[in-house]
């Protein structure tokens, strides 16, 4: 099992950082002559609506597909982790002003957010990405945070204050290892999370522009192809499913093995 | 109840080959330390093995087996015949169901409010309207003693208690033995008592079989036992036994540390520890070997007498003059709760206090209050100076070797890191630490989990002494640990010390160690004085209670 996620996870990468070379064809070259075209040997999933060699317009959106998830789950997992074991070691005025900030944030309507965001500054992706990865925070800190206060009570803690030694290192160097697992599993989570809602974002026409090779938009834009050629529309959409999926069981087990000492 | 050639295996063996026979009208003990099987014989006896472990051999009441039986053939005795008491009050009573439910559910069809009256009478509390109470509004005393009356209420013919006491404090602990004696006696039933202390198991049993890595090593009689026991192992458990009425020169431990079972299947369990193994009991699984009435041993040597510890006169008590710590009426309060109502004491350079007290009785705060953890609401600590930082003047040896070590780090990166806290001149290298605390310097690269209990708290004492503080807080050092490790780290505590502030509830290991006391209730200091005079000759009344409750070996 554990091989199989590994592998299904790797290939992703690999068309992610080489699937602009991998694509047989130039995933915007256009033949208005063959239309939308079911598969064939020439085009393994066929063509679109205007003649793009879907496999190519696949391979080349597995970067961005996964690029900017990435970067939502790594942002996510700073954001949230410095501040889950500050809250949590700090306690007292800090932890209530973040606390209640993060109530707040919580009960704001992402999407709702998110598309406003992205319309006001103008649809840069960018913004789109960052907001996210702000929004997705919150939820991560109250996990970090109620692990934070179960470890500073135990002795290791104690004894590490009583060592005098200074809040920051005993937060990162001694808490966060013991956090680890749920870091770790958590950035996964918020992965997947990301991959769904930013397909979401391009679906509903918000975010990269129009003819990217990007997996959620090209599902937005083939669905009217699903009697022509449905492989335009219904492999992007398996592909999200797919490593969502891979990446969420892969958290599982990360958490796992990490907790059963995998650290040593 | 006869249990013979009990072997119980999970992923390896854990119980090789258990012989035991409680017959009625007598108590039982099977004393071990951690890991010897002891609880697991149990419950294979009770027919609750945790799920993932087998059991082979014969378990019987009255002549019929009951090993493998189905589960409906169990619950026909279990209650009625059988019934086990467990070790964690707080854990065992559900938290939703008052005391009196909890009866009543195992009186099956006699159910009614005088026969819970007389029920929770037989265990001592005669106040009926604590039928109505939930868990959480009892004290872990009073569960305890509910959880008996519940245990006791199907009348069994055997009770399985699985360490009663462990969890409750020094007097409630001698309260709940003697309950179940006086219960035990008035109904004539069976009683096998699972205990790690040789200390109860002598004070309540007639007869005494002793685990050791899935084997019964020793069994006989009670006091036969206690005063001349025929297994080295026995031998050595009794020796490392501290005593509350005078201080011994010296603390002797076991060296080494317990096999599995599997480890020593085809040899002495014993020989790798013992100094009297000979080329004999590598090459053959001694016979339990009958020495006389009901007395039996595993061991092929007669055993040597215990050498007799002499008893030692305390150090010199250091001339007064420098103090270590002045604590000047010190109060803290947690809600309506009175943790510390106002304690005064110090420790001068050099000396050792002896901080006793049962639980709730703020001897924790009063070290957390010294260490900087907790702010106290009024008073004032004073340590050695106002100069240095109180990293350098003061280090505290947790309670519990499970967390008191960072489980992620490495025990050499743990000591490397605390040392640098201390003062540059004459910093211990990771090495030398180690070998202070007797371990080898390979245990640098270890992490926490690959280290015994002992192992963790001599590190923890490493880390500790590395700061090269002026006084040393040990609070409850060595309550966790088996009583042979025990010995171990005593005996370095006394060598490595300095000036120490002992925190215990364990008045025998306090005198190994103190040259004065302090006796914590509630809150406030209620006596202190010479180690010596305040255990010989108590004056308050709740020093007598503690002392009274250690139990005496015969």
């Amino acid at each position: 099992m554990r091989v199989f996620l590994t592998g299904v996870l790797g290939l992703a990468l690999v068309a992610a950082v080489a699937g602009t070379w991998l694509a047989p064809y130039d995933p915007g070259a256009q033949d208005l002559a063959l239309g939308a075209a079911g598969p064939s040997a020439a085009h393994w999933l066929g063509t679109d609506d205007l003649g793009r060699d879907v496999l190519s317009r696949l391979l080349a959106g597995a970067g961005s597909a996964l690029l900017w998830p990435v970067v939502v789950a790594v942002c996510t997992m700073l954001l949230s982790t410095s501040l889950g074991l500050l809250a949590g070691y700090r306690r007292g005025w800090v932890d209530a002003v973040m606390m209640r900030t993060v109530d707040l944030a919580i009960a704001l309507p992402g999407m709702l957010v998110l598309i406003v965001v992205v319309g006001v500054l103008g649809g840069g992706y960018g913004w789109a990405v960052l907001a996210m990865a702000v929004l997705f925070t919150p939820g991560d800190i109250r996990v970090i945070r109620s692990l934070t206060l179960a470890q500073r009570e135990l002795a290791y803690a104690e004894a590490a204050r009583t060592l005098g030694l200074r809040p920051a290192r005993i937060m990162f160097r001694h808490l966060l290892p013991n956090l680890a697992p749920t870091v770790v599993a958590s950035a996964l989570l918020s992965f997947v999370a990301a991959l769904v809602a930013l397909a979401g974002l391009s679906f509903l026409g918000v975010g990269l522009p129009a003819g990217t090779p990007d997996w959620g938009l090209m599902v937005e834009e083939n669905r009217g192809l699903l009697d022509l050629n449905p492989w335009a529309a219904i492999a992007p959409a398996a592909l999200i499913t797919v490593v969502a999926c891979t990446a969420t069981l892969l958290g599982d087990r990360a958490f796992e093995s990490l907790s059963k000492g995998g650290l040593r | 109840m006869r249990i013979s050639a009990l072997r119980v295996a999970g992923a390896g063996l854990i119980v090789d080959g258990v012989d035991l026979e409680v017959s009625p009208g007598e108590t039982v003990g099977l004393v071990g330390e951690s890991g010897s099987g002891k609880s697991l014989t149990a419950r294979a006896a009770a027919g609750l093995l945790p799920k993932g472990l087998r059991a082979e051999g014969s378990v019987a009441f009255d002549g019929r087996e009951f090993l493998g039986a189905r589960e409906r053939r169990w619950r026909s005795v279990r209650g009625t015949r059988v019934s086990l008491l467990m070790q964690d009050p707080f854990a065992m009573l559900n938290p939703l169901r008052t005391a009196g439910a909890h009866i009543a559910e195992s009186l099956r069809g006699r159910e009614s409010r005088a026969e819970v009256a007389r029920r929770l009478a037989e265990v001592g509390i005669d106040d009926p309207r604590v039928a109505g109470r939930h868990p959480f509004q009892l004290s872990g005393g009073m569960r305890q003693r509910v959880a008996l009356a519940a245990a006791l209420a199907g009348d069994p013919e055997l009770l399985i208690a699985d360490e009663p006491t462990t969890a409750l404090d020094a007097t409630t602990q001698h309260d709940i033995l003697m309950l179940i004696k006086s219960v035990q006696a008035a109904r004539g039933m069976g009683v096998l008592l699972i205990t790690h202390d040789l200390r109860v198991a002598f004070e309540l049993c007639d007869r005494v079989a002793v685990m050791y890595a899935g084997r019964v090593v020793e069994q006989g009689p009670a006091a036969e036992l206690a005063k001349s026991p025929a297994h080295p192992y026995t031998a050595g458990l009794l020796a490392a036994v501290p005593a509350a009425d005078r201080r011994l020169a010296r603390l002797s431990g076991i060296r080494g540390s317990v096999p599995t079972a599997a480890q020593v299947a085809a040899t002495c369990a014993f020989a790798a520890r013992c100094d009297q193994a000979t080329h004999a009991c590598e090459e053959e699984r001694p016979p339990l070997r009958e020495l006389g009435p009901g007395r039996r041993t595993a061991c092929l040597h007669e055993v040597r007498p215990r050498p007799h510890v002499e008893e030692a006169t305390p150090p010199e008590r250091p001339a007064a003059g420098a103090e270590v710590l002045r604590v000047t009426d010190l109060r803290k309060r947690y809600g309506g709760h009175v943790a510390l109502g106002g304690v005064s004491l110090h420790v001068g350079r050099g000396e050792t206090v002896g901080v006793v007290g049962g639980s709730g009785s703020g001897k924790t705060t009063l070290a957390r209050c010294v260490l900087g953890l907790v702010a106290p609401d009024s008073g004032t600590v004073a340590l050695a100076d106002a100069v240095r930082p109180r990293h350098r003047l003061v280090q505290c040896v947790f309670q519990d070797p499970s967390t008191s070590l960072n489980p992620a780090m490495t025990v050499g990166a743990a000591l490397a890191e605390a040392a640098a806290q201390g003062p540059e001149e004459g910093r211990l290298g990771v090495r030398e630490l180690l070998e202070l605390v007797g371990l080898p310097a390979s245990y640098a690269g270890r992490r926490p989990a690959g280290l015994s209990g002992g192992e963790r708290q001599r590190v923890a004492i490493a880390r500790a002494l590395s700061v090269r503080p002026e006084l040393l807080i040990c609070d409850e050092p060595v309550a966790s640990l088996d009583v042979s490790v025990q010995a171990h780290v005593l005996e370095l505590l006394r060598e490595v010390g300095g000036s120490m502030l002992f925190i215990t509830h364990d008045l025998a290991v306090v005198r190994q160690l103190a040259d004065r006391l302090v006796v914590l209730s509630r809150g406030e200091v209620v006596e202190s004085g010479g180690t010596a005079e305040v255990l010989d000759s108590p004056a308050h009344d709740y020093t007598r209670r503690l002392l009274a409750s250690v139990p005496a070996i015969p």
